[in-house]
């Protein structure tokens, strides 16, 4: 050793672990602290999610730590000063609770759902979700609705699991890889193993994106699709798929219901829904018995295809007949979508083939008996080692859902779901189609106050009588969740939370608390006039707003911050108590159950409190059932005690590992009082590797259901039969036919909506955006991706990641660029039906001809985040949002409907429409610009020129 | 190259006093003109040594941590930068002593007095030549790895030292005719030196390109992004790129202030006080200008990275 | 021995993750702190080790996007080190790593100068250059577990891109990805001989599309017998 190095000297440090914050992935972190300053951040080698590994953000994790935007205090908006001026006073937490308890007691003794409560990139939707149960609201909801709820929803309604985080590829065994439209910004640690392991056996990635940076630069085959058309691309490969009889007879039969017979009747009354016996039973056409039996039944040999007659006379056709009949049409040969699609029809042909070979020639054979859910034993786990993996690219657009169907239609074309080598589900997925949970709709539930809804305000309607509207049809959600206009809203609409609210429609609330979302920034649509929208007064109310009480929890001065009326300051993730909870979004791995708790590692040096801690004390405070003894007195201490001893059925708790008295039990057991501990001491996550019988094909996998079923993910443990044709569809669209045996909507908009978008098989349709614009007057599809570095991440503008990325471009192709006498650095104006932006311009090759696209979320209002009023992200930074309407356009004779999937109610950021034109000379720098936030009571607004960060103590001169 | 105001006037400076002093010692060695009176060979030695005084000084100020400069002698055997300052501080004594000793005029000691400042010259060479090199050496720039460089720094340091010791000689009474020869004669081969080395750098050759650079090979290589939206240290340091037509331009003004003015000067009879002092005059501003347009016309590899096709 | 780093550019996704770590790792490091200028201000810069690159090669649509992280190449032929006039530059013995003394170094910028790679980058508050020092305050710290004695860029990246071992054992796993991929060198007509390798972009195997199913289903479809599976 050099004399000159010196090692450094751990006798002042400390190892702890604990979990990341930063985006969905929740990696599991092991950090040095000394002298209670954050050293160093890695990432945990024993950790189910990033087995060791940590991207940009989680190292970056200190800078957050030592943000200069950390709330200090609770705030009010200063007496007298208007609402967006961003003037506050300090005051004291007892003040803000008791004032917060007084008004969402009157509310709760009222009207319980005058208060909206919807929360951001929160990692706690099992508590929100709870409290606002508890409350009595049904407007509750998380940022699902604008992330990718088209995504799970067609996944929930078709296969029992879905992209998103219910489920991964199987990197293991994959040989053939397609990435449908994942900018790199999801999943973050595990794809990146993931896509290593891949390439690094020889499979190959195929990436679907008009753009290609990030994980699509690694790909061995890009694809540059025009944006909105994957679900076209997709439904060719079925046609291709299809004509060559290239899919997994097996499969079909015993794990879809593609030999289940639909009613064959037009116009009449039940057409379209499911042959069924008595029971309710699908029926199907046995072949050797040559009779209908039940199609759940064992021992059965159904017919594939075949149009027969029903014992009532009505004429039945089996799924897969239909599924034939509609794709084998020449409309999805590839020569009829290659121009919609900007895809040569050789390539969409090649990459169907491609997938056929790898699935039926390529198979992966494993060694593992199992044992299927009709008890018939297999001495082997067949693959057919075809993975997918979609993400914003699909779920961004209005026509999402069925996209993502259509992608899922290809995978149990190919048999190629949840075995090796496929896309694989995460406990406590897979879970049945959909999953057994309705939204509260019972009006007199949601009404009644000072009374609990009887279950979550979330869940999967099956059919017209699951809506939340009222007896006139009228939405009873403030976002219109599950109403005739987004009937299978499953994460609800936060995107239309504040516009709703601001209209009165479908009614006025009194608070609005909104939880690390910033819906006044880049987490809304059309943010300029959502801005105006959160400062409107009411004219009936004088001294009013239209948004009467505006309640802001965060634990950084983001641009929401500063338009509230109260401020509760929260802690960052290493000042707290957490968890990572299989009720919630899990961190399962496609081989272990798993969930992780967070624990202090940094001292508080500042007045703020964990929001969870708050959730628990307001509970409390407001004497929720679940949260109070019998005799009126709080159930629970605070946030650990509630953790602990909470419990969702018997035995059933926010966290799986170490339960049972002593510890001893693993997902389902009594409380155990030294639960934490046995976090802590384990390196602060839980895992439950399961068994090789039980990793596999686990929606028809006895040993795995079974487990399932006892430790609660699914109700009992009876196969899960994957859906291609939904007959919950089917069954909203005969409400808007007027065929349905039930409710059914007056508006004509809404019977027409159900009738065109509430296919029971997959279809592709023109984004909504883009049939009601000129597409000439606006050539441009425009897109936002969030670059690697900073994606989910709450105060990603932090001192090392903003200066790798601290002012975005508007990229173009290059060639493209060139024809309309663009170039690299120009100022240009781009401009959609909703208003128009000015911004830089950077021409790449990377980019589909008639596709721009920008980093989003880089563009900051000055003063906010703790920046200076002149940074660029503020000064040259931009937002595409402000060009993105909430709303369609407008149609003559039809209400104002949100730009939002049809079904899911999904924003349809990515549907938006631009034209493209050079600024005039002289015009320079962002626009819209906007005035710089003020700083807050106890900041001067002073930041240093110069920092050097150190941790080391012997530092210190 | 960022042209740092620094260097470039520790280069002129102290090039220019090493060549007034080694053409000093010549002029004194061989009695040029009927050789020159002590005041003037002392005012010329002094002001040499201020020269190279002031340029060292200078340099310093381009040092981010000057109070480990004394440390620059130490790695004489491979730096050239430190031979650079090693020479240049054994040149002082030398020079000095040369100096003491033609202000003393011992007879005695005259053979000591040509010694040193023998040596000195030599060193006053070799200094230059050590300054030239720390250009010269280092394969990242392909506008300064070359042989020409020295060869202009000696070039351009006798010219300017030339000049100035003629403007000194000037008001020496001695005949000026081999003072006007010999920095004609320079300037001649300065200005030769320099035009071969523009057109030689002109010729982009077989050096580093953004392909050797990546190791991409198969088609045109684009810088996306450079992974940091505002500058760098790098960026900073190796950034600097001159629009070709101000290379041009400022190249016209090297010739024109640098060169040819001071030749018309000499050479139509303006040989007097006025006419030489303008030619030294016109001359250290083209030299600034050469010196300004050496750094910023040097392109180093490092922008290959940054997007530049070819270095 | 010769340490450096192999970097897999067909798996480099480009996020950074590698050039954070190392400025956390080395922000409380052996030549701490690494300073930042402007952190909260207009144009936000400061010193790191490690910077990544994307370029992207050939025209649309066949072009390619590559990402291309760079840090210190630790040279064999280390002009950085033969040129830095203090002797504050230097080339370890032992191991080959370059490092700069900072006590030594009085910033005069010449060693980077010399360096093809971008690889130093001066501390205007220190006045003093820096660089990576391949994390040698951990490779050979005892007191880390051994898995873990890694530079901060290793131990983190996501898609493996890098690795670390010696360059000099033909044996070692990173002497041997040189030797299977065809690792090379970057700017190798300096001379400077680069310890560091980077792969190239592997070429996929085509997959065979001959002789999947029959055409024609359409038509087969109207008279179709279907196969018995039971269920």
């Amino acid at each position: 050793m050099n004399a000159i190095v010196k090692i450094e000297n751990h006798d002042k440090q400390e190892i702890k672990f604990t979990t990341c914050y930063m985006c969905a992935c929740r990696c599991g972190i092991k950090v040095t602290l000394e002298e209670d300053k954050v050293r160093f951040i890695q990432g945990n080698r024993n950790h189910p999610t990033n087995q060791g590994v940590l991207c940009a953000k989680g190292s970056a994790g200190i800078m957050k730590q030592y943000s200069a935007a950390k709330l200090r205090k609770p705030l009010l908006r200063k007496p007298g000063s208007e609402r967006g001026d961003g003037e506050f006073v300090e005051i004291e937490w007892d003040e803000a609770l008791d004032m917060l308890t007084e008004r969402l007691g009157n509310i709760r003794a009222t009207d319980p759902s005058k208060l909206a409560f919807f929360t951001g990139r929160d990692q706690m939707q099992a508590l929100t979700g709870l409290w606002a149960q508890q409350f009595g609201t049904p407007n509750w909801a998380a940022h699902g609705g604008f992330c990718s709820v088209n995504m799970a929803a067609a996944g929930l309604y078709s296969i029992g699991f879905s992209f998103w985080e219910f489920g991964a590829p199987d990197w293991d065994y994959a040989k053939y890889f397609i990435m449908w439209g994942v900018a790199e910004d999801h999943s973050s640690n595990p794809i990146k193993i993931g896509l290593e392991k891949l390439k690094r056996h020889g499979g190959k990635f195929v990436s679907v994106n008009p753009v290609r940076t990030g994980y699509s630069a690694i790909a061995d085959e890009w694809i540059p699709i025009k944006p909105g058309m994957d679900g076209l691309l997709a439904l060719s490969v079925v046609h291709v798929l299809l004509s060559r009889e290239l899919f997994d007879w097996d499969f079909l039969i015993r794990y879809t219901n593609s030999a289940w017979l639909v009613v064959d009747t037009p116009g009449k009354p039940g057409n379209g829904l499911f042959l069924r016996d008595e029971a309710g039973n699908p029926l199907v056409w046995d072949i050797e018995k040559e009779a209908f039996v039940n199609g759940l039944g064992k021992d059965i040999a159904p017919a594939l295809f075949g149009d027969f007659v029903a014992p009532d006379g009505r004429p039945v056709r089996t799924v897969m007949s239909l599924t034939a009949e509609r794709y084998l049409d020449e409309r999805y040969a590839p020569e009829n979508v290659a121009e919609e699609c900007g895809v040569p029809a050789e390539t969409i042909e090649r990459m169907a083939l491609e997938m056929a070979h790898v699935a039926f020639k390529e198979t992966v054979e494993l060694d593992i008996e199992w044992t299927d859910s009709w008890g018939r034993k297999h001495d082997k786990v067949i693959g057919r080692p075809v993975a997918m993996y979609a993400m914003r690219g699909i779920a961004a657009h209005s026509n999402g859902f069925h996209a993502c169907r259509a992608v899922h239609l290809i995978q149990m074309l190919l048999g190629a779901l949840d075995g090796p080598g496929n896309f694989r589900a995460r406990a406590p997925y897979p879970k049945p189609v959909p999953p057994h949970q309705l939204p509260e709709n019972n009006q007199d539930v949601i009404n009644a106050p000072n009374t609990p809804l009887s279950r979550t305000p979330l869940g999967f309607p099956m059919r017209p009588e699951d809506l939340v509207i009222d007896s006139d049809g009228n939405p009873l959600r403030i976002d219109k969740a599950y109403s005739w206009e987004i009937p299978i809203a499953s994460h609800g609409l936060m995107h239309m939370v504040i516009t709703n609210a601001t209209n009165h429609d479908p009614y006025a609330i009194d608070t609005l608390m909104l939880f690390m979302a910033n819906m006044a920034w880049n987490s809304t649509m059309n943010t300029k006039n959502v801005q105006a929208m959160l400062r409107e007064k009411d004219p009936e109310e004088p001294g009013q707003h239209k948004i009467p009480f505006l309640v802001v929890v965060d634990a950084f001065h983001s641009e929401m911050v500063n338009f509230a009326d109260l401020v509760l300051p929260d802690t960052t993730y290493l000042e707290r108590y957490d968890t990572i909870s299989l009720l919630d979004r899990p961190i399962s791995e496609p081989d272990a159950a798993a969930d992780a708790i967070r624990h202090p590692l940094v001292k508080l040096d500042r007045d703020v409190r964990p929001w969870q801690e708050v959730l628990v004390e307001m509970a409390s405070r407001l004497k929720f059932p679940a949260f109070t003894q019998a005799d009126g007195t709080r159930k629970f201490k605070g946030y650990q005690d509630f953790i602990v001893n909470y419990e969702r059925s018997p035995g059933v708790g926010f966290l799986a590992g170490w339960r049972g008295k002593n510890g001893e039990k693993s997902l389902k057991g009594e409380p155990n009082p030294k639960q934490w501990e046995k976090y802590i001491e384990n390196e602060s996550f839980f895992a439950h590797h399961w068994p090789d019988n039980q990793k596999y094909n686990r929606y028809a996998n006895k040993d795995y259901l079974d487990v399932a079923a006892e430790v609660g993910f699914v109700g009992k443990s009876e196969p899960i039969i994957m859906q291609i044709y939904s007959e919950p569809l089917q069954k909203f669209r005969l409400a808007g036919q007027g065929l349905y045996d039930g409710p059914q909507p007056n508006n004509p908009a809404d019977r027409e909506r159900l009738t065109t978008y509430f296919d029971p098989l997959p279809l592709w349709y023109k984004p909504l955006e883009q049939s009601r614009v000129d597409e000439n007057e606006y050539p441009f599809f425009a897109l936002t991706q969030r670059p690697m570095l900073m994606y989910h991440s709450w105060d990603s503008q932090n001192v090392w990641l903003r200066q790798i990325l601290a002012q975005n471009y508007m990229y173009m192709n290059r060639a493209q660029a060139g024809r309309l006498g663009l170039a690299d650095f120009d100022w240009i104006w781009v401009e959609s039906h909703n208003g128009k932006i000015r911004c830089q311009l950077r021409t790449m090759e990377g980019t589909q001809e008639n596709t721009i696209w920008t980093w989003n979320a880089i563009g900051k209002q000055g003063g906010a985040w703790g920046l200076k009023p002149e940074a660029s992200e503020a000064k040259k930074g931009f937002l595409l949002n402000h060009l993105i309407s909430e709303l369609l356009p407008a149609k003559q004779g039809e209400r104002r409907i949100t730009n939002s999937d049809p079904v899911t109610g999904q924003a349809a950021w990515f549907d938006l429409r631009v034209k493209v034109y050079k600024a005039a000379p002289g015009e320079t720098g962002s626009w819209p610009e906007f005035a710089a936030i003020k700083p807050l009571p106890g900041d001067t607004g002073e930041r240093p020129d110069v920092l050097r960060y150190s941790a080391r103590s012997d530092d210190k001169k | 190259m960022h042209p740092a105001f620094s260097v470039i006037f520790f280069t002129v400076s102290s090039g220019a006093g090493f060549g007034l002093f080694a053409l000093l010692y010549l002029a004194d060695l061989l009695k040029l003109g009927g050789g020159l009176p002590v005041e003037q060979k002392l005012i010329a030695g002094l002001l040499a040594l201020v020269l190279v005084g002031a340029g060292l000084t200078s340099s310093m100020f381009h040092l981010a941590n000057p109070k480990n400069a004394w440390r620059a002698f130490s790695r004489y055997r491979t730096s050239w930068l430190s031979r650079e300052g090693v020479f240049a501080m054994v040149f002082f004594p030398f020079a000095l002593i040369y100096l003491a000793l033609t202000w003393l005029q011992l007879p005695a000691f005259e053979w000591l007095r040509l010694v040193t400042g023998g040596l000195g010259a030599l060193l006053a060479w070799i200094t230059i030549f050590s300054t030239g090199m720390i250009y010269g050496c280092l394969k990242t720039i392909r506008q300064w790895n070359s042989p020409l460089v020295p060869a202009n720094y000696l070039a351009l340091g006798h010219f300017t030292g030339a000049l100035i010791l003629l403007a000194i000689a000037s008001q020496g009474g001695v005949a000026l005719g081999g003072y006007i020869a010999l920095v004609l004669a320079l300037l001649v081969a300065a200005a030769a030196l320099k035009a071969i080395y523009y057109f030689w750098i002109a010729n982009p050759g077989t050096g580093s390109t953004i392909q050797t650079a990546t190791g991409f090979t198969r088609g045109k290589v684009r810088l996306l992004d450079t992974g940091h939206t505002h500058g760098t240290f790098l960026t900073q340091e190796f950034g600097f790129q001159i629009a070709r037509k101000y290379a041009l331009a400022l190249k016209l003004f090297v010739f024109l202030i640098g060169f040819l003015v001071p030749a018309l000067l000499l050479t139509t009879g303006q040989d007097t006080g006025f006419g030489i002092y303008a030619a030294v005059i016109t001359a250290l501003l083209g030299m600034v200008a050469e010196r300004w347009l050496f750094f910023a016309e040097a392109r180093h590899v490092v922008n290959l990275y940054h997007g530049t096709q070819r270095c | 021995m010769r340490l450096g780093l192999v970097i897999d550019l067909d798996v480099c996704v480009g996020c950074h993750a590698c050039a954070i770590a190392c400025k956390e790792w080395n922000a409380s490091g052996a030549t701490a702190p690494l300073t930042d200028y402007q952190p909260y201000g207009a144009e936000p810069s400061g010193v790191w080790f490690n910077r990544i690159r994307s370029y992207e090669v050939g025209d649309y649509p066949n072009n390619k996007t590559i990402n291309f992280p760079m840090s210190c190449m630790h040279c064999e032929d280390a002009d950085c080190v033969t040129v830095c006039p203090t002797g504050a530059s230097y080339k370890r013995a032992e191991d080959g790593i370059v490092l700069v003394d900072q006590t030594k170094c009085m910033g005069c910028n010449y060693c980077s100068w010399a360096c093809p790679y971008g690889a130093r980058e001066l501390d205007r508050e220190s006045g003093t250059m820096k660089k990576c020092t391949l994390c040698v305050d951990r490779i050979y710290d005892q007191k880390i577990p051994m898995e873990e004695r890694q530079p901060a860029c290793v131990l983190t990246c996501p898609a493996h891109a890098r690795m670390f071992g010696d360059i000099d054992d033909p044996d070692s796993a990173v002497s041997r990805v040189v030797r299977e991929r065809g690792g090379y060198q970057l700017m190798p007509e300096l001379g400077y001989n680069p310890t560091n390798h980077y792969l190239p972009v592997r070429k996929a195997t085509p997959i065979s599309t001959e002789n999947m199913g029959k055409a024609g289903f359409k038509d087969r479809l109207k008279n179709i017998a279907n196969r018995i599976v039971k269920r």
